[in-house]
């Protein structure tokens, strides 16, 4: 920086240039905006997969889909909602944000990031070119259980394309999570010490690390799968030597951390709304940072709970009862100091706000059956059942997705320079959350009533059909909710309101760029960080020296 | 102290359990059980619900309260709240408090578990009932101890203690009788074992837990709880190639596909199909299965492949031979 160049009047830089520009940019702002862009577009497709499932599941002995469609549809929506949503949007959001939240230029390797984007849409489009496999896609779920998903009962190429999508994918992560750990770890501003580090940046940085422990396990499991499918070996195939549960202990050994994968951001996500709309600091710093890293810790001793049917030895099963039980104690920590950050504040009820709020109520739920879960002999009542469907939409829906909305409503007006719609904004969270409540609510007693998940029909009536028409309804709001999400981007691009760096008054480095930053994200130079609301203290420091000279 | 915390939950469970009675069936509480294993599991359902339940009280009605009391009422964006960095002791007692539920829960757990995994010591005289059970794609088979095999029904006599063998040839199925207990998995390579003891007469359906493959939704069976009498005359209906196992064949195994009157439905129709006539082609394909029929006879014996293609040829085949 020898020279000092003024700041050019800029255009937005995702206004400029054409498609090409788009495919050539190496930019962390685009890229994380493309991987937004792609997740919400698969976030519709998967969501439209669940709504077919939903029509089929309302009356009972109904043909809407047949038996083979349906499970596929219940496999590519969870690996969609998953692989293809869930994970790269937090990594889309992960792009954007650190950069700017830690006061850098871009992320350590540019080049290696537009790989890992392109390599996730790669993997989207072997995903959904299933369709058109012979055989149709896969049906074995998302979990693929052996010797289901081997060659003899999984015959086509769909459970093939299948792997091969999820090793695309794979690597897309991996290299996403070492270039978020490297830029963390090398690129953060002055001043800014792993204290002072914004909590979804510490957020970003265990999610990361999750991944690169855990994403050679599953690409190791899925090899031997291929090769059983396609050379011909027996890892998993019992009449020849092979062994089923090897499998599933593998698959889970990812498997469970790749929850806490999806959930730890969304986490960040919410520990950094609720500060800024209560107009407080978060309450406990350290104990939200580390207790995101316990969580991730005990994230990788629960595997085998989701194993309890399968006949483990008592000891074990006690064994992971009680990992399982543990992650409940720094859950509980993050919501209670989410809870007290809004104890005494000035709250400010904006569509991110209503959106954290109820991530709060709704993900209390999916974390307190998660207890009924871990006790084994009661998961020997509910494994499998709609139960379980309930827990982990709790979890994954109620829990990452609307983090996610809050999320893009909170820094949407930094990405493109305009606030969504808050009207709009406002019907979006209430349809959404109504339309949750109600489509996955009675599902828990659909599981106690004894519905086995993963069946495309039932001929019970009675309270059966009551608990599944319900849900379907549900569906349907929670769809429009989106639905006018949708409506809210659109309207946006023309009519959205204006706004400065920072329109919520926030705390954090990214409010001090420009909306939208440039591409050099900070035309002035990064103020000294010396607290983890660096923004904060710059704004009582202006606000003090335009005092003294009022004086 | 140790007691005063298990008083609550216990007298919350005495509650619980009269009006979870009423509520079992409507989903609010495991399916009303008839066997000493799945009632405990029920107890312990009741425990964590009503731990989870105060939590979960506590933990919404703090959020409203929060939400009611400090809403902004039109203050500016720019007016902050109380500066509260953090409370050390109340962080501490959070962590606390939550280790000392959770032990609880899971003190009850183990307190319960002998009641649900040791089977109970039978009486010599009327020693446990041992059946294998068999998941396939897509029906139950069981094996009784004098050589019997029964499908889609196994018929136990009550209150005797019914040890099970859950084994499966092909794919990961799960044995669950929610009535009866919670479920084991049948998985292929590996032998797994459960009980029970049916208090009460009737009809409880056992459905397939674990996905395996198209038709999972209609992998159910029924275990028909009977008097002693009435078991006895099972047996003896069971010995032999007899009509009833061909019957129960065509029932349990084959009408999933082809249909309850063989008309067809995701398998062709067995009407006035060319291979009812052919009995050495009928055992052949029930033997080895062929395109998207699994090889469903694969390991049965000779008199249950006899009692079948006798049944199918003589109801589909046009007559016996």
């Amino acid at each position: 920086m020898a020279a000092r160049v003024e700041p050019q009047p800029y255009r937005a830089d995702w206004r400029r240039g054409g498609v090409t520009s788009w495919i050539t940019s190496v930019d962390h702002k685009r890229i994380g905006t493309l991987y937004i862009g792609t997740s919400l577009f698969f976030f519709l497709l998967g969501g439209l997969l669940s709504l077919f499932m939903r029509a089929q599941l309302a009356t009972p002995n109904e043909h809407f889909v047949t038996r083979n469609q349906y499970n596929e549809l219940f496999t590519v929506h969870g690996t969609t909602m998953i692989f293809l949503v869930v994970v790269p949007i937090l990594a889309g959001f992960g792009n954007y944000l650190v950069p700017l939240m830690i006061g850098a230029r871009d992320v350590a390797f540019p080049r290696l990031n537009a790989f890992s984007y392109w390599m996730y849409l790669l993997g989207g489009i072997v995903l959904y070119s299933s369709f058109f496999a012979k055989g149709g896609p896969a049906k074995s779920g998302w979990t693929a259980y052996v010797p289901l998903s081997e060659l003899q009962f999984s015959p086509g190429h769909g459970q093939d394309l299948w792997i091969l999508s999820l090793h695309v994918l794979a690597i897309s992560s991996f290299a996403g999570a070492v270039n978020f750990i490297a830029t963390i770890h090398n690129m953060r501003a002055p001043g800014m010490t792993w204290t002072r580090m914004p909590l979804f940046v510490w957020s970003i940085e265990v999610y990361a690390g999750l991944l690169v422990v855990i994403l050679p396990v599953i690409g190791a499991g899925l090899t031997m799968l291929l090769l059983d499918r396609e050379v011909g070996t027996h890892f998993f195939i019992p009449d020849q030597g092979g062994n089923a549960l090897l499998y599933q202990h593998i698959f889970w050994f990812f498997g469970h951390p790749e929850v806490y994968v999806l959930i730890l951001p969304a986490m960040g996500i919410i520990s950094e709304i609720i500060p800024v709309f209560s107009r407080k600091p978060i309450f406990g710093y350290k104990a939200v940072a580390f207790s995101t890293v316990g969580i991730a810790f005990f994230s990788m001793l629960v595997w085998a709970h989701h194993m309890f049917a399968v006949g483990l030895g008592w000891g074990l099963q006690s064994f992971f009862m009680i990992t399982s039980m543990l992650v409940a104690i720094p859950t509980g920590v993050k919501i209670l100091n989410w809870l007290a950050t809004t104890w005494r504040g000035n709250l400010i009820f904006d569509t991110p706000m209503l959106f954290a709020l109820g991530f709060i109520a709704i993900f209390t739920i999916g974390g307190l059956t998660g207890i009924y879960l871990a006790a084994f002999p009661l998961d020997w009542q509910v494994h499998d059942t709609y139960f379980v469907v309930a827990h982990m939409h709790y979890v994954m829906f109620g829990g990452s997705v609307f983090a996610i909305f809050g999320g893009l409503f909170y820094w949407w007006p930094k990405m493109f320079g305009r606030m969504l719609n808050e009207k709009l904004g406002k019907w979006t969270f209430w349809l959404m959350f109504v339309g949750f409540n109600v489509t996955f609510m009675p599902q828990h007693f659909l599981g106690l009533l004894g519905m086995p998940r993963r069946i495309y029909t039932y001929s019970n009536g009675g309270w059966w059909e009551a608990y599944n028409l319900t849900s379907t309804i549900g569906s349907g709001v929670l769809a429009l909710g989106v639905l006018i999400f949708f409506v809210n981007v659109f309207r946006t691009r023309r009519h959205g309101q204006r706004v400065g760096n920072d329109p919520w008054l926030g705390d954090t480095l990214e409010w001090f760029a420009p909306s939208p930053p440039p591409p050099e994200n900070f035309p002035q130079p990064v103020p000294y960080v010396s607290s983890p609301r660096p923004l904060r203290d710059l704004r009582l420091k202006l606000e003090e020296r335009d005092a003294r000279a009022g004086a | 102290m140790v007691r005063r915390f298990f008083a609550l939950p216990a007298a919350i469970l005495i509650a619980l359990t009269f009006a979870g009675a009423a509520a079992a069936n409507a989903g609010l509480a495991p399916v009303t059980p008839e066997s000493p294993n799945a009632n405990a599991i029920r107890q312990t359902y009741f425990v964590i619900l009503a731990v989870t339940g105060v939590i979960f009280l506590l933990v919404e009605g703090a959020l409203i309260l929060f939400v009611v009391r400090f809403r902004g009422r039109g203050r500016a964006r720019g007016q902050d709240g109380a500066q509260i960095h953090g409370a050390t002791k109340l962080e501490t007692a959070s962590t606390i408090v939550p280790v000392l539920i959770l032990a609880g829960i899971a003190s009850f757990v183990f307190v319960k578990l002998p009641t649900i995994k040791n089977v109970p010591e039978a009486k010599a005289a009327n020693g446990a009932l041992q059946v294998k059970v068999e998941g396939h794609q897509y029906y139950w088979q069981f094996e009784y101890p004098q050589g019997q095999v029964a499908f889609q029904h196994m018929v136990v006599p009550i209150d005797r203690v019914v040890e099970l063998t859950v084994v499966s040839p092909d794919v990961i199925h799960s044995w669950w009788v929610p009535a009866l207990g919670g479920k084991i998995d049948a998985i292929p390579g590996r032998t797994n074992h459960t009980w029970f003891k049916a208090q009460k007469l009737g009809s409880y359906e056992a459905r397939c837990a674990e996905l395996c493959g198209v038709e999972h939704a209609h992998m159910i069976g029924w275990v028909d709880v009977v008097t002693p009498a009435a078991y006895a005359r099972f047996l003896a209906a069971h010995t032999g190639a007899s009509s009833a196992i061909g019957k129960e064949v065509f029932g349990g195994v084959c009408a999933t596909c082809h249909g309850l009157s063989g008309q067809g439905d995701y398998g062709p129709p067995l009407v006035g199909n060319s291979t009812m006539t052919d009995r050495q082609g009928l055992e052949q394909l029930l033997r080895t299965g062929k395109n998207r029929m699994p090889a469903v006879g694969k390991d049965w014996n000779d008199e249950t492949m006899q009692a079948a293609t006798t049944y199918l040829k003589g109801r589909f085949g046009g007559g016996q031979g």
